[in-house]
């Protein structure tokens, strides 16, 4: 990553925009690195939490949509629970989540990206999330057939955690008339 | 009284020893679950940016269905009852979110079912006095961590389920039945969520910082709330163990299960089985089976 930026790369509406999609007062934040000091991820992040806001402030908006940071975020809400100008962080990294997928950013961590797709999709099949099925599902999406996904899922066949075949629910009608309306509206 | 309960897909799968001990251990208490009909999965994340409404939809057709069946909904996993309770709270408070709600899903539901964690059941309509004197096998001497992860507790103004940062609730609960509550400063941390399936190192980590300080404060075994922590912080301990030489395993259980054991119920149907870490040489080594 550039450590400098220069004006013609601004996007000034780029704060406004986020602010707006996020409902957050972001430009409240002073760098206290509150946030960041208490965030799971971080460690594993490109930008970290109180960089992703002063970087919003500069209006870097590809650099922002372009990191790693808004997909390992979990939204375990710490950073907002401590925040002394009550920022939610989770909050943000949602919408900035929202407005890479819209722009057509790649995203740096693909795989994370990858697994919530999964998911959705596990749900619009059967109204309930299976794992086995999202799981195979995932691991065909990410080609992350070898690098160790497989082994926790073994591990709960074998203890008897995974029923092989998903649980349907009746309605499954309404849950696909559900998905067109959201998909319709969007 | 009889609760309406959601029992989320984990709790299906994964983490049917918790589903069956929360069901046992209620009728023991006087109270009964009755399952939501045809229940669909709660979408697992509340949405965030302000304009996501098909994430609200899950949620919200489970509780306009709920309302349907009766007044209080309740919930074993962490996930479902923080996306659950939120939505439901914002139904109740935010007209324009719930007018668009109620139009998309053709119902109308307004906001006012009472949506509790089973564990605020046990504290709240139960009393922790009355778990006291259901004892019949106290845990006297067992030194039990309370692990809260993020989900039942934040956001604290939305989820009103106990302080921020030092929660007493579930110590209040393990004190009832007699067991020694540990405390740890990791006990409202992160347990990497999600994070276990795209990049395992991230809750390998939370893991090992989190049983870590657990057993750095004395605890014997850690005790939670919710299949997802479970999944991360228990069967994780294998890759955990393989990553940090010096860390050594410990027993994670369900809170239900450990209530099973105190109020006399056969171990056997408690589904010791599905942990991961073998918690019997512990619990027969202190005498409650």
């Amino acid at each position: 990553m550039e450590t400098t930026t220069s004006v013609e790369k601004m996007d000034s509406s780029f704060l406004e925009e986020v602010s707006k999609r996020s409902g957050e007062k972001l430009s409240l934040c002073y760098q206290c690195l509150k946030c960041t000091a208490g965030c799971p991820t971080a460690p594993y992040m490109d930008i970290r939490p109180n960089s992703i806001i002063r970087m919003i402030q500069m209006g870097m908006k590809r650099e922002v949509l372009e990191s790693s940071a808004i997909w390992f975020c979990v939204y375990c809400q710490t950073c907002g629970t401590r925040c002394p100008n009550e920022i939610h962080i989770g909050v943000l990294m949602d919408a900035l989540r929202e407005m890479a997928m819209e722009e057509g950013v790649h995203a740096k961590e693909k795989n994370i990206h990858l697994f919530h797709e999964a998911f959705i999709q596990s749900v619009r099949r059967g109204g309930r999330a299976h794992e086995v099925t999202m799981l195979m599902d995932y691991m065909l999406r990410s080609r992350d057939l070898m690098k160790g996904s497989l082994i926790p899922g073994v591990k709960l066949f074998l203890k008897g955690k995974f029923p092989l075949l998903p649980s349907f629910v009746k309605g499954k009608g309404e849950i696909k008339r559900i998905f067109e309306k959201c998909t319709k509206a969007k | 009284m009889d609760y309406l309960y959601f029992p989320g897909c984990t709790l299906y799968t994964k983490a049917k020893n918790f589903d069956q001990t929360a069901r046992d251990c209620s009728l023991l208490l006087g109270f009964q679950l009755k399952e939501l009909p045809n229940w669909t999965c709660c979408g697992a994340t509340f949405p965030l940016a302000t304009d996501n409404i098909m994430a609200l939809l899950p949620p919200s057709r489970i509780l306009a269905r709920a309302r349907e069946e009766g007044t209080t909904l309740t919930t074993l996993c962490s996930v479902c009852f923080n996306v659950i309770k939120r939505t439901n709270r914002l139904i109740r408070n935010d007209g324009d979110k719930r007018d668009t709600i109620n139009n998309f899903m053709e119902t109308n539901y307004q906001g006012d079912l009472r949506v509790l964690h089973y564990l605020e059941i046990l504290k709240q309509d139960v009393g922790f006095p009355r778990i006291q004197e259901k004892m019949k096998k106290p845990l006297t001497g067992l030194k039990a961590a309370p692990y809260y992860g993020c989900m039942l507790l934040r956001p604290f103004e939305e989820m009103e389920f106990d302080d921020k940062e030092k929660p007493t609730l579930f110590e209040g609960f393990l004190e009832a039945m007699g067991a020694e509550a540990i405390d740890f400063p990791y006990k409202i941390e992160c347990c990497g969520s999600f994070q276990s399936v795209g990049s395992p190192e991230v809750a390998t980590e939370c893991g090992y910082k989190i049983l870590g300080s657990a057993v750095k404060n004395g605890a014997e075994v850690v005790v939670s709330t919710c299949p997802l922590c479970t999944f991360n912080i228990d069967h994780k301990q294998a890759d955990i163990k393989q990553k940090y030489l010096d860390f050594k395993p410990i027993p994670v259980l369900y809170f239900t299960q450990l209530l099973g054991i105190a109020m006399g119920l056969d171990y056997q149907t408690l589904g010791f089985g599905q942990n991961f870490v073998d918690p019997l040489p512990l619990l027969k080594g202190k005498g409650f089976i």
